[in-house]
């Protein structure tokens, strides 16, 4: 049993790569290729760990791009809006949802927008189309069957990830969202802005 | 110890082209997936870049899924050869064979974090030898500890007798320490007050298996995925043997494979086998037997039994009685029982015996485990139906601890009876074995004497003797623990922990000296009073086994710091390398044993190395599933050592028993029972060992058994513990992301931040009418614990039986309570609470009675019974960096 099963290459790019063509999400199996975005504005971003006192908080010196997303007005609770970030290269994608529940991390008066990377930090899973709204998760994941809880900063309900799904840093300015930083390593990456 | 919060990182250095690579395998479950470490030093601040050529994968970054991805989890810096170097594991991405796809479990994908690095919560690994002294554990040196522990050894065994040196010990960490740890106990101790980390006695696991002549790990990990019907027994592989789960069985379902699965919970894996075609039959704790005789039942009412695989392979009335060779009446089931409780004259006989049992009646089944009865025919039809053109399915049954450990010999002589009726056993596909736990790390260095023990059966012979009702009467006077929580992990750990306390901190003779002889005397005045000193050898300072009971701790080594060699649940052999240095000065299991031994005065320890200890142990695995004496005489012939031998095969190892061919190489065993292998007709050359269960089954004849396996010896005690009034059952097991007590997991903050403590999953309906919400602590109690107290002698046939043990006042009634987080959740059964296994600090298994099965001596874990009620809120109910509350069955 070497080979890698078929229907995991078809749960990766769809069957005979539809997923790409359909522009559901990028053909990942196969792409090497990876592009550094050009025009990153250098920010410093202070990072909130939830939970922790501020004398705790450690000062994340990063060069994330602040990068607007959307308006908050044209959320509807349960309606993932999807986007790329930190770049436009491999495993940028993401998704930003207004839960309709309270979350950790979330934005707007309801504390309850929030946006996550979208691929399994197990094993490189695409999470594209997996929104559970009854449960407020990701997943499972077509690959390994993993699923993460969004309303708890992306940690894993059941199965393997190796770390939580990587949040992504959310601003509010007036009715624009903007993205401004990450919480966790992109699957497939060494570093969330080297690739 | 405490856990630090965990906070996400943002990059990982990446190894350098130059770093150095071993191959080794997991150290967690039964499956054992193969592993790469990537080390280099971190002097010169050297790390590798994201090119092709820049790193030590040859890979691109970003790389491809499944490709070599390094989380932040699987990163440490360790010391070797006393420099800190950096450390990388993942899966290996180039093994041919057990995660052939390069996929890990959340558990092996966390192995880095596992290392000894003092700047992680893993710092307070133990580093030194510590004896008590003035109520403190305090750091020695080796001489000092192991003088003491050998001089109030021999006292104790001379004084008072050989069963009053108790040896609890795991059984599977590595071959090369279970050696010499059964060596020191079953061969020179020579104490019947020995057994393993999870039972009370040492005898058969399975005794089912063991009568029908079922090899507990014969079974293939491509068999269970080439199944056409797999019917999974207590357990959901994907929740704790994960690889087997998404790398056989899930591409299987895929591909049509028609799952049953038989547990009262469900989980991410019957999720996904119900979202396509699968059926969970979701019965009440301890009612398997008879769902699995109504399955068997609606077989043999149609027909459609495997007559082929029956008149072939299964025992007629006269091979049935045709014994072991040592007369008809030394089988293992008649040492456990009396005539005729299991055996038949064979199929028919079994058949007739089935067709008169009312319990075995589908509807009758259905109700007693509260299951849909059509849930039933549906089993039967997908297990044994025959298509239209006549073939048959290949179905393959697998089981595990949910199964075994509740209603431990009934159970397991009900599922033999099933799989030799739909013809699973020995063909591809076409299997029946366990799922597995821990991995197979056992190496017999002695045999268990079982005439010492005093456990006499009614009429028969003597049984392994249960420890914890040994210890109970205070007639353990000296407990050497190794490797295992003891207290907890037992049931009824609550009273038997009240006892712990008895024998050893509330004895007056406490050791207030500095001065060695002082200490010995006192603990031997401790032994003689009716006391117990305690030895214990760990990697951490378990509470209460090491923190608050142990006169003498030796710190043990484990993983990565010593070599070893160990097998999967497919028999898979492999070396484990040493690649850092263990923390101070821990040494490996047989290091301590050895020099103990000879202080004790003991021949046959002077080993130097591990690889010294395997050589020795080789030849005492012959004949046994993992015999691989041939590799060691290839090694020899070659002029390597074993372990060098066992390096060259790498993460693909080698499947056990081993044989040597004609020409010197070397040959694995896919599958034992494989009745269409075809061994050499020149019979076993050299120093080759054909045992029986290559090609046959491990009974008198090489057929199976098909055996009775009557309700009525069991439901005395399930009809007294299932759940009264506002009772409920309470149930435990496996949760994926914990491995075993969780020294491990409690000491990674990312697994801490999901799991901070011990839960209890109930149904809403539960959960309502208590006011239970999600968060909420609860108490989770009972004043009904059944103990078994005193060693009886058995007369009477029933006089082992729960009904006779209570009416004759061999049970006591104790109390028990513990505090959990509410997860409410339709996921459970509406009259069962789940919990995780073993929480040190929140034992479930304090709520099961400790009553061992009377006819195998194994404790039936899974069934416990108890109240619960709201306490207050969890600090995990609103905030959400801790734990969550969503169900583990989305599909």
């Amino acid at each position: 049993m070497n080979d890698l099963d078929p229907k995991i290459l078809a749960a990766i790019n769809g069957e005979n790569g539809e997923a790409a063509k359909a522009g559901t999400r990028k053909c990942l199996m196969n792409r090497r290729q990876f592009l550094l975005t050009s025009g990153i504005a250098t920010t410093v971003v202070m990072v909130g760990v939830p939970g922790m006192p501020e004398a705790q908080t450690p000062a994340v010196v990063s060069t994330y791009e602040r990068k607007f997303i959307t308006k908050l007005s044209t959320l509807m609770v349960d309606d993932p809006f999807d986007f790329e970030y930190p770049d436009e290269g491999e495993y940028a994608e993401s998704i930003l949802v207004k839960l309709g529940q309270e979350a950790g991390g979330g934005l707007g008066p309801d504390k309850d927008v929030v946006a996550f990377n979208y691929t399994c930090t197990h094993q490189g899973g695409p999470l594209q189309g997996t929104y559970q709204a009854a449960d407020k998760a990701l997943g499972p994941c077509p690959l390994h069957l993993t699923t993460f809880d969004l309303t708890r900063h992306g940690i894993f309900i059941s199965g393997q990830a190796y770390q939580s799904l990587p949040q992504v840093l959310l601003e509010l300015e007036g009715d624009d969202i903007y993205a401004v930083g990450m919480f966790g390593l992109i699957y497939g990456r060494f570093d969330n802005l080297q690739g | 110890m405490s856990t630090p919060y965990y906070v996400p990182e943002q990059s990982v250095p990446l190894p350098p082209p130059d770093a150095d690579v071993i191959s080794t395998a997991c150290d967690y479950c039964v499956v054992a997936c193969g592993y790469k470490v990537y080390r280099w030093p971190v002097a010169g601040g050297k790390v590798g870049g994201p090119a092709a050529d820049q790193n030590a994968f040859g890979e691109d970054f970003p790389v491809a899924p499944l490709g070599a991805w390094v989380a932040p989890n699987q990163h440490n810096i360790v010391l070797h050869n006393g420099a800190p170097h950096h450390i990388v594991i993942i899966p290996d991405k180039e093994t041919d064979f057990v995660n052939y796809s390069g996929n890990s479990s959340i558990r092996g994908g966390a192995l880095a974090k596992k290392l000894y690095n003092p700047q992680t919560p893993t710092r307070d690994r133990l580093k030194s030898p510590m004896v008590r002294m003035f109520g403190v554990l305090m750091p020695v040196t080796w001489d000092f500890a192991l003088e003491i522990a050998a001089e109030v050894g021999n006292h104790v065994l001379e004084k008072h007798g050989t069963n009053a040196y108790g040896v609890k010990t795991f059984s599977y960490g590595y071959m090369e320490n279970t050696y010499a740890i059964t060596k020191y106990a079953l061969r020179h101790l020579r104490t019947a007050n020995f057994t393993f980390h999870d039972t009370p006695s040492d005898v058969s696991s399975t005794p089912g298996f063991r009568d029908a002549g079922f090899d507990n790990f014969g079974p293939s990990y491509d068999d269970w995925a080439e199944a056409d019907t797999l019917m999974m027994c207590g357990t959901d592989p994907y929740e704790s043997k994960t690889i087997l789960f998404t790398d056989y069985i899930m591409p299987a379902i895929q591909g049509g494979q028609k799952t049953i699965f038989m547990l009262p919970r469900r989980t991410g894996g019957t999720a996904f086998a119900e979202k396509n075609g699968g059926l969970v039959l979701d019965i009440q704790p301890g009612t398997d037997l008879p769902v699995v005789l109504a399955i068997a039942r609606v077989i043999v009412e149609n027909g459609w039994q495997d007559d082929a695989w029956i008149e072939n392979w299964v025992n007629n009335k006269w091979e049935s009685s045709s014994g072991f060779g040592q007369g008809t009446r030394n089988t293992p089931w008649q040492w456990r029982t009396t005539w005729g409780k299991f055996q038949t004259d064979g199929f028919e006989d079994w058949k007739e015996w089935l067709l008169a049992q009312d319990y075995a009646e589908p509807e009758k089944a259905a109700e007693i485990a509260q299951i849909d009865v059509q849930k039933i025919y549906t089993a039967a039809e997908w297990m044994a139906k025959p298509r239209e053109d006549g073939t048959r399915p290949k179905t393959s049954i697998m089981i595990e601890k949910g199964f075994y450990w509740s209603n431990n010999t009934g159970n397991t002589q009900a599922i033999s009876a099933l799989g030799i009726t739909v013809g699973a056993g020995g063909r591809p596909g076409q299997v029946i074995g366990r799922a597995g736990g821990h991995q197979r790390g056992g190496l017999r260095g002695g045999g268990y004497p079982r005439n010492k023990s005093p456990e006499k059966l009614p009429g028969r012979r003597r049984r392994a003797m249960d420890t914890d009702r040994y210890l109970m009467s205070g007639h353990t006077r000296l407990a050497h623990v190794i490797g295992t929580t003891w207290v907890q992990a037992m049931c009824g750990s609550q009273s038997l922990q009240a006892k712990f306390d008895e024998l050893t901190t509330r004895n007056p003779h406490q050791v207030q000296s500095f001065e060695k002889q002082d200490i010995i005397d006192t603990l031997k005045k401790r032994t003689d009073s009716g006391g117990m000193v305690v030895w214990d050898q760990d990697i951490y300072l378990v509470d209460p086994i090491g923190a608050r009971y142990a006169d003498i701790v030796f710190p043990a080594s484990g993983w990565g710091e010593e070599t070893f060699t160990r097998a999967n649940g497919e028999r898979r052999l492999r070396l484990y390398p040493k690649f850092y240095d263990a923390p101070g000065e821990a040494r490996p299991d047989w290091w301590i044993i050895a020099n103990l031994a000879k202080k004790m005065g003991f021949e046959g320890f002077d080993w130097q190395t591990s690889n010294d200890v395997l050589e020795e142990g080789a030849r005492h695995s012959r004949g046994s599933r993992k015999d691989f004496n041939m590799v060691h005489v290839a090694a020899k012939r070659e002029g390597k050592t074993l372990h060098e031998k066992f390096a060259e095969f790498g993460t693909n190892g080698i499947q056990g028993p081993v044989m040597m061919l004609a020409d010197g190489s070397l040959e694995g065993t896919k599958r034992l029972h494989d009745v269409n292998r075809v061994l050499p007709d020149t019979g076993p050359q050299g120093a080759n060992v054909f045992n029986k269960k290559l090609t046959h089954f491990n009974s008198q004849t090489g057929k199976c058994n098909i055996q009775k396996a009557p309700w009525d010896l069991f439901s005395s005690y399930w009809e007294w513990m299932k759940p009264r009034e506002d009772e409920i059952w309470i149930s435990s097991g496996r949760i994926n992301e914990r491995w075993q007590s969780g020294y491990d997991d409690r000491r990674r903050p990312y697994i801490v931040q999901r799991w901070p403590e011990n839960w209890i999953e109930l149904h809403p309906t539960v959960a309502e009418a208590r006011g239970i919400e999600n968060g909420d602590y609860v108490q989770v109690y009972s004043d009904r614990i059944p103990v078994q107290t005193n060693t009886i002698v058995g007369v009477e046939s029933s006089d082992f039986d729960f009904a006779s043990l209570l009416r004759n006042g061999h049970i006591e009634l104790t109390k028990a309570s513990i505090t959990a987080v509410a997860i409410v959740t339709p996921a459970v059964k509406e009259n069962l609470g789940y919990m995780d296994f073993l929480h040190t600090s929140q034992p479930a298994n304090a709520l099961s009675g400790r009553v061992v099965d009377w006819i195998s001596g194994n404790y039936n874990y899974k069934m416990g019974v108890g109240k619960v009620r709201k306490m207050g809120e969890s600090p995990y109910k609103h905030q959400f960096r801790s734990m969550s509350f969503a169900r583990r069955d989305i599909a």
